[in-house]
């Protein structure tokens, strides 16, 4: 069982068509590491998955369910309400600037979710919400507001926050890209720690070094396509198209 | 001065000051309840919902509220149809000829127009991520709004919803135009009759600024409980 299947998603805006067809297969506990210079499509595509934007055709399986896409008056493609919410509390997303509620403390936002769309008591809410904040070492943190806490310390949470929900897939969006250099490293370091725990991740990245180590499965997007893919070592090792090349050579720099 | 035409005069300036003090409390009360709903459809994409609540805090916001005041007690009144009511003893429509009735009405239509733009502002600085991050967990829009947006610039409208209830308390003094005994009320009775302006009216002043420098503490104390989040970083627990 996948689960998650994307498969063959266009998304335009207006006469500019950034995804002319993405697909993905995601088998439990794989790890897709989506990389692509910006503009390449990769983050609206990871966007598309969870309905923050709205494809123009496509369609998406999560736990062999397939989500049935009626068009809205302005063309797009979305699921009814109730199954909008089944996609999303099984689809945890982490953003690129963590997206904490700041009004709330590290606890809080924690346990908001769960309580409040899972409908889970407050006690096991909050059971969760410890294990998971051990888990990203910011249990002791529960009290504070987001605004108090480093930048990397700030993702952390918001894995936790996401991983409260208990989803079946992760999506990261360029969960590093906001942090300066030197707290890049531990929240790699919790990303590592999910995927080697068999989490089913799929995670829009410019490290190159998380993508080559941790993930199994490499995706290179370039102007809305997929240009190449395969496990790490093959897209790595033995590059077969020129532009990812250009891409790598790029990115080494 | 003659600190005696205070003194003497002390149960007038407290029953004045009371009068402003409910006055001004029962208003701000409504108008802040009602100002909440409100506030959501001003916000709103919809034009159904956003376009009459904009024409209502242009119009209030576009007039003096001594204006409303006026309008509210002595020009509804002309109208034949509602003199008719009072004939007929209607009690709802009765209300319109008691002047704290209509004070109430104009200064709690007032304060909720204005409050409503405090807190419209205020929900459309929620940033996009949180909300973004909110819906990406599932929620539905009642309980986007209840637990994440409202919350959040509810909070945030605190220090210009300050200035609101201050500038309501000061805006009450016109209260004495529809012949009630207000605060300001009583210092211009006491003036009259004792020929003391400076006296009467600076100890009105006074109790004003009393009044005002509560209001302040107490926004003060709301702002320390409910702010906590933005103020800047305090010392942290030991990693």
């Amino acid at each position: 069982m996948y689960p998650l299947i994307v498969d063959d998603i266009h998304k335009s805006y207006g006469e500019h068509e950034v995804l002319k067809g993405v697909s993905l297969k995601a088998a439990k506990g794989d790890v897709i590491s989506m990389i692509g210079s910006s503009g390449s499509g990769k983050s609206t595509f990871l966007r598309c998955i969870n309905f923050l934007e709205h494809p123009n055709r496509g369609s998406i399986r999560i736990n062999d369910e397939e989500i049935r896409l009626v068009s809205d008056r302005h063309g797009a493609l979305v699921p009814d309400a109730r199954q909008l919410q089944r996609v999303r509390t099984s689809l945890s997303m982490v953003f690129q600037h963590f997206n904490l509620w700041s009004h709330m403390t590290v606890l809080e936002n924690v346990v908001e979710a769960p309580i409040h769309v899972l409908k889970l008591s407050r006690q096991e809410a909050l059971e969760r919400a410890e294990r998971y904040l051990e888990r990203v070492g910011l249990w002791k943190f529960r009290d504070s507001y987001p605004a108090h806490l480093s930048g990397g310390q700030q993702q952390r949470v918001a894995i936790a926050r996401a991983l409260a929900m208990e989803p079946s897939v992760l999506l990261f969006d360029e969960p590093t890209s906001a942090l300066d250099p030197e707290l890049v490293g531990e929240v790699l370091k919790v990303m590592k720690g999910l995927a080697e725990e068999g989490r089913t991740m799929v995670v829009v990245t410019h490290e190159m070094g998380f993508a080559r180590e941790v993930s199994s499965h490499v995706i290179f997007l370039h102007q809305g396509r997929i240009e190449e893919e395969g496990p790490p070592a093959e897209v790595f090792g033995n590059t077969r198209s020129e532009r990812l090349q250009q891409f790598l050579s790029g990115s080494l720099k | 001065m003659d600190f005696s035409v205070i003194s003497n005069n002390l149960p007038a300036f407290l029953r004045g000051t009371w009068l402003t003090f409910h006055l001004v409390g029962i208003s701000l009360f409504f108008g802040l309840a009602l100002a909440v709903p409100l506030a959501v459809m001003r916000v709103s994409a919809n034009p159904w919902y956003w376009r009459p609540v904009w024409l209502y805090t242009y119009v209030t916001r576009g007039t003096p509220m001594l204006v409303q005041l006026l309008v509210v007690y002595y020009g509804f009144a002309q109208f034949e149809w509602l003199q008719g009511q009072w004939q007929a003893g209607n009690p709802f429509w009765l209300l319109f000829r008691e002047p704290y009735f209509c004070a109430l009405l104009a200064f709690g239509l007032n304060t909720c127009a204005y409050t409503i733009e405090i807190i419209a502002g205020s929900m459309r600085a929620v940033p996009h991520g949180e909300i973004e991050a909110a819906r990406a967990m599932g929620m539905d829009y009642f309980t986007l709004l209840r637990r994440i947006v409202l919350p959040s610039a509810l909070r945030r409208a605190i220090p210009a919803y300050s200035n609101e209830v201050i500038f309501m308390l000061q805006g009450s003094a016109i209260a004495s135009a529809v012949t009630l005994v207000d605060l300001t009320g009583a210092a211009r009775n006491i003036y009259s009759r004792h020929f003391a302006p400076f006296e009467a009216f600076i100890f009105a002043g006074l109790i004003y600024l009393l009044l005002t420098f509560v209001i302040v503490g107490l926004f003060r104390l709301a702002e320390k409980r409910w702010l906590a989040h933005l103020k800047p970083r305090k010392a942290q627990p030991a990693h």
